[in-house]
């Protein structure tokens, strides 16, 4: 789960997304300072975007049966989002596709969002 | 699978190389701030009795200490809608109260008091924040409320996430705990910034981690509203707070509290350590009576609560949710309040370690990028006088806190704020006067000026008090020993710093790449 890279269809492109992704390494400044500014944009607040809607769907998905457990189901979310921050933040980093790295942050943290705007509230 | 694994795995190390030096580029100089002053704040009762050197408070026990400070209250301050009572425990003096008056009185704001635990009348001592300020800076940075509390947290995020990834880019964790070359440039950097760091990985990790835990409700409120209608209904249920009970408005004195307090020490099985009373003087009041779990790592503290006209027993909280539980050893683990002076004092090494480990990070970048006869570009060379700024500079303040606390007239108005300004002026100046020396000298002189403010901090105690190094020595006081102690050592480790850093530069292997180099001066 930690840091899982994107799999590749064949060998040949997977060698070719590698030798990007050290190019990437080396010069920080692959495909202009726009796109990197983009990248920890995406890291910093994407992630934490991306590591509050998780969190909250946990909250409002785990079982809850009564006071007790809905403490626990509020609170383990909380202390655990923190990892989730952590690992989306250093995949926006690692990942080279810049596109495939926005679409899954933010479009994740949108479709949760959208997902907890409909089921509100637990009563 | 392993055979397609591997190359992405070097990749991932790269990209995890990269990341870390950039995390720990930009959240370094704060982290290393945070660090220090953070580690300080493990003898954060120790700093504040040494900066009121007046007090010496007899001992008594917590329902003594709380029946005079409820006697003082009830004298001062009997329409008040609230009271806090902190009751000295072994590492405090005296007893501390906070009153929430009814109508706001401009006299009484600021208002933490500190009472004399037998007598109950106010102690007088200089004004001062103690240890509480440089606990308050290693998580507000002496910011706007609550700017400095989300950069504190963003630059943990960074922390945790340089942590992570510098473990992947480590693929010899075991063989590096063992390797050290010094005087090798850049070499010896990274040999000491992954000494430090394995050595400390994992309090690194649990400090980072635990740090984030004790402004989670601050930092990651939210999911509460998929639960809660409002927020507050989370934390009633979370800490089984008993609902507020409105002023009934017929006035009834309270009971005696000290009874209250052995009950509710007999009960909960150990020393209280903090009475709170809502409505005192009304027929509705409520004691909360809480103690701090001896021998526990959590920081949580069960309380009792009682009628305060009539003595009767309310409620007692009861076993909070395991996530619950976890926060409160979370917070325990971070704030070390259970650990006795032995692991405390491991606490403050591994602390000191911490700052290494970022120092040394802060100096490997730029020793990296550093290539021989080529002037800087102007990145590393911001870097370079930003890490003297910070690691050079930074400890001088600190000791500039402690010499004014000495130094400055203990009448004086303001003086609370005066030695809060000292620090932040002492490091600002030298900050910017190291500008104006090459690097290698301004490392030197900056270790120098730290050398002599701490150790001129025994010398100006011995002089401006009674309770200096031979004194506390002969009357046993280990606190004040200790603390002139300790800052001699620290004294002493950055004249080492200072003498290590005059010497000439480090031979191989820059000289020679030097040598073959075309001289183009």
């Amino acid at each position: 789960m930690l840091l899982k890279r994107g799999r590749h269809d064949d060998k040949g492109k997977d060698q070719v997304a590698q030798s990007r992704a050290i190019t990437a390494a080396a010069t920080p400044r692959w495909r202009g300072p726009l796109a990197m500014a983009w990248r920890w944009l995406t890291a910093i607040v994407g992630g934490y975007a991306f590591a509050v809607a998780t969190a909250m769907l946990a909250a409002r998905l785990l079982p809850v049966s009564d006071a007790l457990t809905r403490v626990e189901a509020t609170g383990w979310p909380m202390i655990l989002s923190f990892l989730v921050y952590a690992s989306m933040g250093l995949w926006a980093l690692h990942d080279i596709r810049l596109g495939r790295v926005s679409a899954v942050i933010w479009g994740g943290a949108i479709v949760m969002a959208g997902l907890l705007w409909s089921l509100g509230v637990r009563a | 699978m392993s055979g397609v694994a591997a190359p992405e795995q070097r990749a991932l190390r790269q990209t995890m190389a990269w990341a870390h030096g950039w995390l720990g580029l930009i959240a370094g100089w704060i982290l290393f701030t945070m660090f220090l002053t953070g580690t300080s704040a493990y003898f954060r009762p120790e700093i504040t009795q040494w900066m009121q050197p007046e007090i010496h408070a007899a001992r008594t026990s917590p329902a003594q200490a709380a029946a005079s400070a409820v006697r003082y209250l009830t004298r001062t301050g009997a329409d008040d809608l609230q009271w806090y009572i902190y009751l000295p425990e072994e590492r405090t003096v005296a007893t501390r109260v906070f009153r929430i008056p009814a109508k706001p009185d401009p006299k009484a704001r600021g208002g933490e008091l500190q009472l004399d635990p037998v007598s109950g009348a106010p102690l007088s001592a200089r004004a001062t924040r103690g240890g509480e300020h440089f606990y308050r800076f290693h998580f507000q940075l002496q910011l706007p409320h609550p700017w400095g509390r989300w950069l504190a947290g963003l630059c943990a995020m960074a922390m945790l996430g340089a942590i992570i990834s510098g473990v992947i880019t480590h693929k010899r964790i075991f063989a590096d705990f063992f390797t050290l070359r010094w005087n090798k440039g850049q070499r010896s950097w990274l040999d000491a910034h992954n000494v430090s760091a394995v050595l400390g990985l994992p309090y690194h990790a649990m400090i980072t981690y635990t740090g984030l835990i004790t402004l989670v409700t601050m930092y990651m409120p939210w999911p509460a509203m998929m639960n809660y209608a409002k927020p507050a209904q989370f934390l009633q249920a979370a800490y089984d707070t008993p609902a507020d009970v409105p002023a009934s408005g017929t006035r009834q004195p309270l009971v005696a509290i000290a009874p209250l307090v052995r009950d509710a020490e007999r009960r909960l099985g150990g020393p209280a350590t903090r009475v709170i009373i809502q409505n005192p003087g009304d027929a509705a009041a409520r004691v909360s009576i809480a103690l701090a779990k001896h021998g526990a790592i959590s920081s949580r503290t069960p309380a009792i609560v009682y009628e305060g006209a009539t003595g009767r027993f309310v409620s007692q909280s009861g076993d909070p949710a395991s996530a619950i539980e976890t926060a409160g050893v979370m917070l325990g683990l971070h704030l070390a309040s259970f650990a006795g002076t032995g692991l405390r004092w491991a606490y403050f090494v591994m602390g000191l370690t911490g700052a290494a480990m970022v120092g040394t990070g802060l100096l490997l970048w730029t020793a990296k990028r550093r290539k021989p006869g080529a002037a800087p570009f102007f990145g590393l060379r911001l870097a370079e006088r930003l890490n003297i700024a910070v690691i050079a500079a930074f400890p001088s303040g600190m000791a500039a806190y402690l010499l004014a606390n000495r130094l400055i007239p203990a009448d004086l108005g303001g003086r609370a704020e005066a030695e809060v300004s000292a620090m932040f002026w002492t490091w600002g100046l030298l900050a910017l006067v190291q500008l104006g020396l090459p690097a290698r000298r301004a490392w030197t002189s900056l270790f120098a000026i730290a050398a002599i403010s701490w150790t001129a901090i025994p010398v100006v105690n011995a002089l401006t008090t009674s309770r200096w190094l031979i004194p506390s020595l002969l009357d046993g006081d280990h606190l004040f020993l200790a603390f002139d102690l300790a800052c001699l050592a620290i004294g002493i480790g950055f004249a080492a710093a200072a003498w290590l850093s005059a010497r000439p530069a480090p031979r191989a292997p820059n000289r020679i790449r030097r040598f073959s180099e075309p001289a183009h001066a």
